[in-house]
């Protein structure tokens, strides 16, 4: 016989730890970022650090920390407005009309989803050269709406698919176009699969690495990751500014699920057919 | 307000045919109801009428206009739907407004109609409601409100009580016959409820397999079925219905199945003078009597398999001569299962269908 207390302190142990040890390395930063150059270097390294700001004025004002945000800002941005702007139509005239070999399309948009990376670098890189696309930012969202707009198109496809045809009928009945009967009708009850299509995008443009070192030379130009990733110089390792920056870093995509998690929770549609 | 007129409409779906050459007048002010069972092409038809489906082939009239190239919008309809399909985001009230608004009527109006159809509907108490608040009663007045306050020229009803309980059916039912007396419009209503079709219908469109099979009043396609499917189809429980073969005999007609034999003598005339050949022969479980009646009708023996007590009656399965007859009687029957009694068929109500068609019966003096 299973004894509930025990087994509840079980679970609650199990999860502190599955959560200690995926926060473990933020936290570390946390720390690292809070500490006095001195503390970052001692060894044995210390725990608890004594709470110095300098990491985070020398990140943000030597090493010009603002205008990779700024960058990242306008990049992750525009990324996931095109994407969404793009998806949505795309997503609705998937889960609504009847096509033959639908399952190959969405089969297909998981495939390049999947896609890796370094696959397509090379071409990406080509094109961007003789289109001019090098060293802008435009140039480093094109790609990143090609790469983003699979997975977007893929959950709302999925929502749109949940939601009852016939409330689009009686929209169209009640004198709206097809247009109007999306974005008056389904748009709003599509919004939770819309705000998880916009964070997922908006998290991968603000996070991605690789066609950022690849696409963008110019310091003035470069996104938060390549920015951090390039304080690192030649002889010097700078910890403390390193984990500064992350956490800024970090900071508006925590901000960005915390505020629309509840608009992520579903449940809007409920009463729109029998329950 | 207007009527409706259908001409030849057709539906193919791939190469599934759902409707054949599907024809059909309503007049102004009209209650059509189709009725069939599932799969029957109704509610398609309802949706081409709408502007939801496109036909193959076919013209549709709302009015004396072809709507045949007219979006939904621009039919100046209203549907109900089975599963409500109000808009859940939007209060009882937006629900209510949005195809004014969406037809640019003034906010005057606008409140004006919402306060005119909830006092109508007894809804008032609900309008800051949303959808998920509500019952599946309340859900359903408030998509019937949404289709009234457009003051449509046609009224489109998809199955709209189906989703409700055995109670509320009924006292929606009466409702909406009472709506129907109100408004005066011209109302379109799917069902496979049969008792829902014979009281509110006034015109009753019967269809099966994607054609229709009659049109009638709720007493002619009770009571002259148009054939077997019609015979089968409406009444509960449903006609009796005898496959068999029809053989003249002399001035003497003889309907036999297997051991069962029915001798119609010279009295009665069949029109059109049927020849030898396999036919149908109906009578209804309430014109099965236990006792004589007064009209010249055939005594048949029998034993009683089951008796239903419905309360009300009797239902009663009879076996004779290898066949199974059900009457519907009164309850005061003392008769009980596995006793030998005989039972009447009145010649008047029998249902002669040759060739899948009617033909009548007529006793001559």
């Amino acid at each position: 016989m299973t004894n509930p207390f025990s087994e509840r302190i079980l679970l609650t142990l199990g999860i502190f730890f599955a959560v200690l040890g995926s926060l473990f390395p933020f936290l570390w930063f946390v720390l690292t970022s809070l500490k006095s150059q001195i503390q970052v270097e001692a060894i044995p390294p210390t725990w608890w650090p004594d709470g110095s700001v300098e990491f985070y004025c020398s990140a943000l004002i030597d090493h010009d920390l603002f205008n990779y945000i700024w960058n990242s800002l306008i990049v992750a941005s525009a990324t996931t407005v095109i994407a969404l702007v793009i998806a949505t139509p795309a997503a609705y005239a998937l889960a609504r009309i009847r096509l033959q070999g639908k399952v190959w399309v969405f089969g297909g948009l998981l495939c390049v989803a999947m896609f890796p990376q370094i696959v397509i670098a090379g071409p990406v890189w080509q094109i961007l050269e003789r289109i001019g696309g090098l060293n802008t930012h435009w140039g480093l969202v094109l790609p990143y709406v090609t790469l983003t707009l699979p997975l977007a198109v893929w959950i709302l496809a999925t929502f749109f698919q949940e939601l009852p045809l016939e409330l689009e009928e009686a929209a169209q009945i009640d004198g709206c176009t097809a247009w109007q009967a999306l974005y008056k009708v389904m748009l709003p009850l599509a919004a939770p699969g819309l705000f998880t299509a916009a964070i997922l995008t908006f998290i991968y443009a603000w996070n991605e690495f690789f066609f950022a070192l690849l696409i963008l030379t110019d310091p003035v130009k470069q996104t938060l990751p390549v920015g951090i990733a390039l304080f690192q110089g030649e002889f010097t390792m700078p910890w403390g500014e390193i984990a500064a920056a992350s956490v800024i870093a970090t900071l508006p995509l925590i901000v960005l699920v915390l505020l629309f998690q509840r608009g992520i929770i579903s449940g809007l549609s409920a009463g729109a057919v029998k329950g | 307000m207007a009527g409706f007129a259908l001409q030849g409409i057709e539906k193919t779906f791939g190469h599934t045919k759902v409707l054949q050459d599907i024809s059909l007048e309503a007049s102004d002010g009209e209650f059509v109801v189709l009725l069939g069972p599932s799969g029957c092409g109704k509610s398609t038809l309802l949706r081409i009428i709408a502007g939801l489906e496109a036909q193959t082939s076919g013209t549709v009239n709302i009015g004396d206009q072809v709507v045949d190239t007219l979006s939904p919008r621009d039919r100046d309809i209203a549907m109900v739907f089975q599963q409500y399909a109000l808009y859940p985001h939007l209060t009882v009230r937006e629900n209510l407004a949005f195809g004014l608004k969406m037809r640019k009527e003034s906010p005057n109006v606008i409140e004006e109609r919402i306060g005119e159809a909830a006092e109508l509907l007894e809804i008032q108490n609900l309008l800051d409601r949303k959808p998920k608040e509500l019952s599946g009663g309340q859900r359903q007045r408030v998509a019937i409100g949404r289709a009234i306050v457009r003051k449509p020229k046609l009224f489109l009803f998809d199955e709209p009580l189906s989703n409700l309980d055995a109670r509320l059916r009924t006292s929606m039912r009466v409702e909406l016959k009472k709506l129907h007396k109100r408004l005066g419009v011209t109302m379109v209503y799917v069902t496979h409820d049969q008792v829902e079709a014979m009281t509110l219908g006034e015109k009753i469109v019967v269809m099966d397999q994607g054609s229709i099979q009659q049109i009638g009043t709720p007493d002619q396609t009770y009571h002259q079925p148009s054939n077997p499917f019609v015979a089968g189809f409406i009444g509960n429980p449903p006609m009796n219905l005898i496959e068999g073969s029809l053989q003249t005999n002399l001035k003497n007609l003889e309907f036999r199945a297997g051991d069962f034999t029915l001798r119609l003598n010279a009295q009665v005339e069949v029109t059109p003078t049927p020849g030898s050949g396999s036919a149908i022969l109906g009578i209804r479980p309430e014109d099965v009597g236990l006792d004589p009646p007064g009209a010249i009708h055939i005594a048949l023996s029998c034993t009683i398999d089951v008796i239903e007590n419905l309360g009300g009656d009797h239902v009663v399965y009879l076996l004779t001569q290898g066949q199974r007859l059900v009457a519907r009687t009164t309850p005061n029957t003392i008769e009980k299962a596995g006793d030998s009694v005989t039972i009447y068929l009145p010649i008047n109500k029998l249902h002669l269908f040759i060739h899948d068609s009617r033909v009548s019966l007529d006793i001559v003096n």
